[in-house]
């Protein structure tokens, strides 16, 4: 994005001088009363300058430059993404609803955790008409002050983030302001935002538009104002009387409140033209993944058709506050280090290169600038293009040490697997994070888990959704509705449910009465589906779900090139392992590369590919030796079951032709077994000593009994 | 010493079983109860110690904490040797160790021992079985699991036939029978268990040969038959029959359904050695005709322990001949063109010992290959309905035409 670079220019300029009329400083020490977006103000518009060219046709002049200069105005930016909404992820109905629910919830995140709150965040996405929905996101963050209520959600480009070298997740798109506005131009309906900063303060409530030409917020309501509802009981019957939704307590369920009481936060409702559909790139998805990176957050998810999902958080601890960095010589532009001299304050070369980067002391500014051939002393503002290119070029020939680690907070191998466990059921998990890294002096750390034994979607399913699908469905067979309807069943596996359940593979599943629907609710639950499905990768980037684009990713194209097969996986060749094995791999970065600006995707480096594939390595070893054991372990069971079947049955014969003591001979012969069993077990080394191998799987490594797994999944 | 005090075991078990059944409970010895007037032959006490010496040593076995097992003579082409002298086949000494903590060969040890015990209670009963009777015997599900220790007759025919060969005794001594095939009818009179039987009085349907034709049940009375005559298959034999083949050249008819029993094949040795008959075969002309032939003659390579009593080196191949084509001047339809398994299982006849060394035999299998058809007997029927029966056979038996 060519803009971002042009707005990084005027970075220290903004964050002294407020651009445009209406933002209004920061408080910065406030602390917390604000809702963040990505983006800064920068001067909503751009001149458009590329015309000279045409100007200077010189043949069949069909304008003059006087006339065309009529034309030449200001874009405003949200006239820009408002044509340019493919930019922003709202390319169609299906990915516009769930951008909307990321921007609002990875917001609500970053607010919680900035504040030092435990996040609980409820989305309710409510279908309201034909191709219509509404959807509302609310955190129990610090809410956001009155004033800037309409700014954050009614103007492009306004923020706190875009400016800090920092890990946040506000790398995504624009921000709530952009889905505010495609509500706005699809349904015409305001957004609405209550916000409350404590517990005796009144919840501010707006209904805003956003005045595209001018990229201004448009309150609607209280004659211009807002309208301040007061708390208590009085605020309720006025909340109640014009349908402004607020979740007033904690607990699990709406429908009856009984837990404390939501003292603080932000709602956020849109309307807006979508359309709801479960499966890949869902918010179903989005959500449950989220719950997996975010183990410290709790989810209330009211889905459009009246189904309730809760992810409770598996840990109180938030993660550790990533500290803000100055950017690394290795990993700075020609481009940018030119603009960084140009609007420095300091005066020297010294001066500026020791306080506007990492890791550079005045002994290594020294040795850049001799290495430079310029003066240490020399000014700043009197350095020509030549010498900040021999500069430049220095920065790269001189050793620095790498930038510190600490601006990353990793999710952590526990809450990893506390994260995965708690969404994707399964027996055996491992995580591990790496050391941090960096990669053209962006301080960045991987980390992969890796959940196995899981079940499929299918298995997981609840009577209640799958009396749901059933009744949608319009499909003619029930095997054709469980082919179509399942990640994960192929026809094999269809056949195998339906010889399960005793029904008739040509059944119509609209005729199916409520017997035969526990029948194949039951089959589904308990038949082994695990052959044949391939492998479920989760890829994060600072916290983030990744939901597509997969192909183009190094986390994806690093899974594929990891060999699987020794840690007891099929793989056939250039495809994803298959096994009921679930990997998820997250990139912690300040600056997460994307390969493109819709941010689906982690572009490769050859630093990152590598501390990738590290990580899978490690976790894929503890996986391999958890499978070995489990094989050495059934190929125990089975050949002393192989033998105590037939035990009994030789040593009926042999009695009943030599009348020998049938019972004397089975224990005799028993024991034979067990002995001969045992020799076949042990494992012998080179020397052809047996071998007592434990399971030493070291930490980081969660075993769960399959049977305890069930129980977990009922309760959910 | 290991060996009599085996002997001397045997004995005393011998007499326990017999004991044993009168101990039996209520029901058991109700079942057995008209075995009191069974008489255990000489030929059931030594089958029966054969029986329980195989199952003492897997006590043994288990005594001494060894791993219990058989060894089975091997039954294939590899560990069968053509005897030229007695020429016919005759079973080597190879053998395959079967075991019991054998992943790959548990399940068949146990199998084994059912068969064992299985035959066990038919001697004892003095009672006999088809060997799918011995099946349903030994069929049921094995406890605590879902497995049955048979899961079809073809399971378990194999094993009846590893015991046979472990103990080193005949079907009929294990007192099993295999299905009866083949009929038969001439100038014969012979008696079956008690009942005399008169072999040229047995109307259209000939006499069906039991498939146990051992001297305690068939004892032949007259013969005035010269000669024998075996033919492939009922349909040929009923052809034989009506015309009274038989009668007008004072001979025995068989037949044995394809590839004949051994209850067909002993009694053909046994007519051979006993009445000093010759045996003449009219068979198909294709390989499977030949190999009919060939076991009639050396015995069969899966039976090689039995080729003693069932073979007969001096039975001849009549016909049908591969020049036979040109010499009846048979219409091109009635050929069947040779596939490639025809054509292959005749180079492998073609190259047994036993075959190898037989110009005749040569020119006749490489004829037949050459023509690249196959003749069955009902091709000759296309020239007369009777023309096998007047001229063909007739001429051949004048002419002595035929293959050794």
């Amino acid at each position: 994005m060519a803009k971002v670079k042009a707005r990084r220019k005027k970075k220290r300029q903004t964050k002294k001088v407020p651009v445009g009329k209406t933002s209004v400083s920061r408080n910065g020490s406030a602390g917390g009363a604000k809702k963040k977006k990505s983006r800064a103000a920068v001067s909503q518009a751009r001149p458009v300058s590329t015309n000279a060219a045409i100007t200077s046709r010189r043949s069949g002049r069909r304008a003059t430059a006087k006339s065309m200069a009529a034309s030449q105005r200001d874009i405003s930016v949200s006239e820009f993404f408002a044509k340019n909404r493919h930019l922003l992820g709202f390319d169609n109905p299906r990915k516009a609803l769930l951008t909307t629910i990321k921007e609002a919830v990875d917001n609500s995140l970053d607010a919680c955790e900035e504040a030092g709150i435990l996040p609980e965040i409820w989305v309710h996405v409510e279908a309201t008409g034909n191709n219509r929905y509404k959807a509302g996101v609310q955190d129990n963050g610090p809410g956001i002050l009155k004033k800037q209520i309409p700014l954050i959600f009614g103007k492009l480009l306004y923020g706190s983030k875009f400016h800090r070298l920092r890990m946040s997740r506000g790398q995504q798109g624009i921000g709530i302001s952009a889905a505010g506005m495609y509500g706005v131009l699809t349904t015409g309906k305001p957004v609405k935002i209550s916000s409350k900063t404590s517990k005796r303060k009144p919840i501010h409530y707006y209904e805003i538009q956003i005045d595209t030409k001018n990229n201004k917020p448009e309150i609607l309501n209280g004659r211009g104002n807002g309208v301040d509802i007061p708390a208590g009981p009085k605020g309720e019957t006025w909340m109640a009387k014009h349908g402004v939704e607020w979740v007033r307590t904690y607990g699990e369920d709406p429908e009856n409140p009984s837990g404390k009481e939501v003292v603080s936060g932000t709602r956020v409702t849109i309307e807006l033209e979508a359309k709801y559909q479960r499966g890949r790139g869902s918010i179903d998805e989005y959500l449950e993944q989220t719950a997996i990176a975010n183990p410290h957050v709790t989810l209330h998810y009211l889905d459009p058709d009246g189904g309730y999902r809760h992810y409770q958080r598996s840990t109180e601890i938030l993660p550790t506050e990533p500290k803000e960095i100055k950017p690394h010589p290795y990993g700075v532009e020609l481009g940018r280090l030119l603009a960084m001299l140009k609007g420095t304050d300091t005066s020297t070369l010294s001066q500026f290169l020791t306080s506007s980067f990492s890791r550079v002391s005045p002994a290594v500014a020294r040795k850049i600038c001799s290495t430079a051939g310029v003066k240490v002393r020399a000014s700043t503002r009197k350095i020509g293009r030549g010498e900040v290119d021999r500069l430049y070029e220095a920065i790269q020939e001189t050793k620095i040490s790498a930038p510190k680690t600490d601006c990353i907070a990793p999710i952590g191998e526990e809450h990893l697997l506390k994260g995965l466990h708690q969404v994707v059921p399964g027996e055996f998990y491992a995580a591990a994070t790496r050391p941090p890294n960096v990669y053209r002096g962006n301080p960045f750390q991987i980390e992969v888990a890796l959940a196995y034994g899981g079940t499929t979607a299918a298995q997981r399913i609840t009577k209640e959704t799958l009396i749901e699908l059933i009744g949608e469905t319009d499909l003619r067979t029930l095997r054709q509705f469980l082919i179509h309807t399942f990640d994960g069943i192929g026809s094999d596996a269809a056949e195998k449910i339906m010889k399960e359940s005793d029904l008739g593979t040509r059944l119509s599943p609209g005729k199916l009465v409520t017997k035969q629907i526990d029948a194949l609710h039951e089959a589904m639950r308990n038949l082994n589906l695990g052959e044949g499905q391939t492998m479920n990768v989760l890829r994060y980037a600072n916290r983030v779900p990744l939901q597509f684009q997969p192909a183009a990713c190094a986390i994806t194209q690093s899974i594929l090139g990891t060999n699987w097969r020794p840690y007891g996986l099929s793989q056939s060749r250039g495809s994803l392992p298959s096994g009921p094995v679930t990997v998820m791999v997250h990139m912690a970065s300040v600056w997460v590369p994307f390969t493109s600006e819709s941010k689906e995707a982690v572009a490769s480096y050859p630093e990152i590919q590598k501390e990738l594939r590290l990580g899978l390595q490690a976790v894929g070893r503890k996986l391999g030796m958890y499978l070995r054991r489990r094989i050495r372990v059934r190929q125990e069971g089975e050949r002393r079951n192989i033998f105590l079947r037939y035990l009994g049955e030789v040593a009926n014969a042999v009695s009943e032709i030599n009348r020998a003591d049938r019972k004397d001979l089975y224990d005799k012969l028993l024991k034979i077994a067990t002995k001969k069993t045992a020799e076949a077990d042990v494992k012998l080394d080179s020397r052809g000593r047996p071998i007592e191998e434990d399971l030493d799987l070291g930490s980081n490594v969660l075993i769960v009994d399959p049977n305890e797994a069930a129980d977990n999944l009922s309760v959910k | 010493m290991a060996k009599k005090r085996v002997t001397a075991r045997k004995k005393k078990v011998v007499k326990q079983s017999n004991r044993g059944g009168v101990k039996k409970t209520a029901k058991k010895a109700k079942a057995k109860s008209p075995r009191a007037s069974v008489k255990v032959s000489t030929k059931d006490r030594k089958t029966l110690a054969e029986l329980i010496t195989m199952a003492d040593q897997v006590v043994l076995a288990a005594r001494r904490r060894r791993d219990p097992h058989l060894d089975i003579p091997t039954r294939s082409l590899s560990n069968v040797k053509f005897n030229r002298r007695k020429r016919f086949i005759e079973m080597g000494k190879n053998t395959n160790r079967r075991m019991l903590f054998n992943l790959s060969q548990a399940k068949s040890y146990m199998q084994t021992m059912l068969v064992g015990s299985g035959c066990k209670q038919l001697i004892e009963q003095g009672k006999n079985t088809s060997i799918r009777g011995l099946y349903y015997m030994l069929k049921h599900t094995i406890e605590g699991t879902k497995e049955n220790t048979f899961e079809e007759q073809s399971d378990c025919d194999p094993v009846i036939e590893d015991v046979e060969v472990l103990l080193g005794t005949l079907r009929e001594e294990l007192h099993l029978y295999a299905d009866k095939r083949g009929e038969m009818v001439g100038n014969l009179q012979l008696e079956d268990n008690g009942d005399l039987i008169d072999c040229a009085r047995m109307g259209s349907g000939g006499y069906g040969i039991p498939s146990i034709v051992e001297p305690n049940v068939i004892n032949f009375k007259k013969c005035s038959a010269k000669f024998v005559l075996h033919v492939e298959k009922g349909t040929v034999w009923q052809r034989f029959n009506e015309d009274k083949f038989w009668k007008k050249h004072n001979c025995i008819l068989t037949h044995g359904a394809g590839q004949p029993p051994r209850g067909v094949r002993r009694l053909l040795n046994r007519m051979h050695n006993e009445l000093n008959l010759p045996i003449f075969c009219l068979l198909d002309n294709d390989p499977w005709g030949y190999y009919i032939y060939s076991v009639i003659k050396q015995g069969s390579i899966n039976l090689a322990y039995e080729s003693q009593r069932m073979a007969i080196p001096k039975a001849r191949f009549m016909g049908l001949r591969s020049k036979d084509y040109e010499r009846c001047k048979l219409s091109p339809s009635v050929r069947i063109d040779l596939n490639d398994n025809d054509r292959k299982r005749a180079r492998q006849i073609a190259g047994y010992p036993w075959f190898e060394h037989k110009k005749a035999w040569q020119k006749e299998i490489n004829m037949m290959l050459k023509n690249d058809f196959k003749l069955e007997v009902e091709a000759l029927i296309s020239k007369d309905i009777s023309y096998v029966t007047e001229q063909y056979v007739p001429d051949r038996l004048k002419d002595g035409d035929w293959l050794d």
